[in-house]
């Protein structure tokens, strides 16, 4: 198949490229792809639920602040620490989400918020386990027991989050085309019409939710281990604009989409920031731009295209 | 046995009776028309029975089963379908998916995760039926918010028949419809009805539907039953002619 073929030319493409990239560029292209991760798993409930969170930065943040915590005070490997902690979010995720899911809408999206700065707050006040406004720092990347030293170098992380990113996007793809994927549909297009069709939706919000989070929590964890340290900023309400801007750029309900969203994020802010202090206007434009001009973002303009003609020619 | 039974169903909305200690029975195979005026509480006599209100009074038994306190997915799953007096459709999916997703919600695995062919294939199966006796199969491939408002009230119809339900709520199917739109649905519906495996409860507007396709009906007034029997029975009762004012006689025949 075409989706296939396309996925292992990409996948084959981002294997090569430590062979051909400088280091720097190697860092850029890592941080990209935890982004992508992150923006991917944003997408299970923006894009196919319509489930439309302000507050996503809380699974990044606390995934982030669990495997920190875990690798600086435990003895777990890396692999061990990002898996805990990916769970760990999932976990949480539950809990928020049966009660966000009591509102819908904009009470909904308020709640996510808030309790991502509920999260937010605490990381001042129990400084103990979070360091406080300094975050927890030097978080080492601990090989495992089975000799997964190659994890912990620079290219042999890079390898483990695009790993982990075409294992997430997978379950994500088979999730999004499954009778589950179905009714998330339906509740993205009319939830009271689904809930009459007798379909417990909350039951489904709250899965997506936590999975959502789970994911996110994954890329949070990743992050930690990738730079080294976490701190406040990651829960801030900042990363979660941004990580919407990125879906939304990228196209919503398409999954590749926030994936190139998150890159180009990452690289326009890159490039931009290296010529003018105010990036971030230059960024909110571009925003303005997308949603205006290209709805459905990158890729769903892309795949729009690529849809029409091979329909025409059977 | 009914399988229906509606015992002193009553709901108030603050100071307002909307539906009033309403006593009904609906057997298989038998086509209950509710009728009264706008605002006479039929919608909410659905709400009632589909669980989407709690009653203040009264209870619901579906199958000598207690439906009262079942939320509506559940009374769904017990095999009671309905319909909505608004168009209520999923709007950029296709007719048939529309109906497919009607469907899957019967299916004990309407839920898995991952994978589903063989879910979506009896889905599909079942929808495809009931897109077929409906006359929709022409359109199946269309968005459905593309579709006349004629062929969405159909498929409002279809979906609720692709759950293969035992009790169908129908509410107002002809509302808003052309005359010669009404016609061919009420064609269509006859023939559906005909087949009597099917328990139905038909709240309209337009007497003419109601006397060519009810065999009994409960006409409310102000919420409460003051009349209840056959077509012919409900059209001489004097209680009735005196809300109506001859409304009735004028569509019969
Ligand atoms: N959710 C509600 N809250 C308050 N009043 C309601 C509600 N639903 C219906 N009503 C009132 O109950 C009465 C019956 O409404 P309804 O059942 O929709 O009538 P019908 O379907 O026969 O036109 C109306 O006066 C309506 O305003
Ligand atoms: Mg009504």
């Amino acid at each position: 198949m075409g989706a296939w073929r396309g996925l292992i030319l990409v996948v084959a493409v981002l294997a090569l490229a430590p062979l051909g990239l400088p280091p720097y560029m190697m860092t850029l292209l890592t941080e990209a792809l935890i982004l992508g991760l992150f923006a991917m798993s944003l997408d299970l409930m923006v894009g196919y639920t319509r489930l439309v969170s302000f507050g996503h930065a809380a699974a990044y943040g606390f995934g982030a602040y669990c495997s920190g915590w875990l690798l600086i005070n435990t003895d777990l490997s890396l692999p061990s620490a990002v898996f805990v902690a990916a769970i760990a979010s999932g976990v949480l995720a539950i809990g928020v989400a049966w009660v966000c899911t009591r509102s819908t809408g904009v009470s909904f999206s308020m709640l996510t918020l808030a309790f991502a700065q509920l999260l937010y707050a605490i990381t001042f006040r129990w400084t103990s386990v979070t360091g406080g406004s300094d975050g927890l720092a030097g978080i080492p990347r601990r090989p495992g027991p089975f000799g997964l030293t190659a994890l912990t170098s620079k290219t042999g992380f890079y390898f483990f989050v695009l790993g982990l990113l075409v294992a997430a996007f997978l379950l994500c793809r088979q999730l999004v085309n499954s009778p589950f994927g179905a009714v998330l549909r339906g509740i993205r297009e009319n939830e009271a019409k689904t809930l009459a069709l007798g379909y417990n939706t909350r039951a489904y919000k709250i899965a997506v939710v936590a999975l959502s989070y789970a994911l996110g929590g994954l890329a949070g964890a990743l992050y930690a281990p990738f730079a080294g340290f976490a701190n406040s900023e990651l829960l801030f309400w900042l990363l979660s604009g941004q990580v919407l801007i990125m879906v939304i750029v990228g196209g919503a309900g398409t999954l590749i989409g926030p994936i190139l969203g998150a890159a180009f994020f990452m690289f326009a802010q890159h490039q931009l920031s290296s010529y003018t202090e105010s990036w971030a206007i230059y960024f909110g434009m571009l925003f303005i731009f997308f949603v205006l001009f290209v709805p459905r973002g990158i890729w769903g303009s892309v795949a729009a295209r690529l849809r029409r003609p091979a329909a025409d020619g059977r | 046995m009914a399988l229906l039974e509606c015992e002193g169903l009553t709901r108030r909305f603050g100071g307002l009776v909307a539906v009033s200690s309403v006593t009904m029975q609906v057997a298989t195979g038998e086509v209950r028309a509710v009728i009264g005026p706008n605002g006479a509480g039929k919608s909410t006599l659905f709400n009632l029975i589909n669980g989407v209100l709690p009653p203040s009074a009264g209870l619901v038994r579906f199958d000598g089963e207690q439906l009262t306190g079942l939320t509506p997915a559940q009374v769904c799953q017990r095999g009671v379908s309905r319909t909505f007096q608004l168009t209520a459709l999923f709007p950029e999916m296709t007719v048939r998916e529309n109906a497919s997703l009607a469907a899957q919600a019967r299916d004990a695995q309407r839920w898995l995760p991952f994978g589903g062919g063989a879910v979506f294939h009896r889905a599909r199966a079942k929808a495809d039926a009931a897109l077929e006796r409906l006359g929709l199969s022409h359109v199946a491939d269309r968005p459905a918010g593309l579709l006349s408002h004629g062929d969405q009230r159909l498929l409002e119809v279809a979906m609720a028949l692709a759950q293969e339900p035992r009790l169908l709520l129908l509410d107002e199917p002809t509302q808003g419809l052309s005359v010669e739109e009404t016609q061919q649905a009420v064609e269509t519906l006859k023939t559906l009805l005909a087949g009597g495996e099917l328990a139905v409860v038909l709240v309209e507007h337009d007497m003419e539907v109601v006397f060519r396709l009810a065999h009994k009906i409960t006409v409310l007034h102000r919420g409460a039953v003051i009349a209840d029997g056959t077509p012919e029975e409900v059209k001489a009762d004097p209680g009735v002619q005196a809300a109506y004012l001859g409304d009735f006689a004028d569509a019969a025949d």
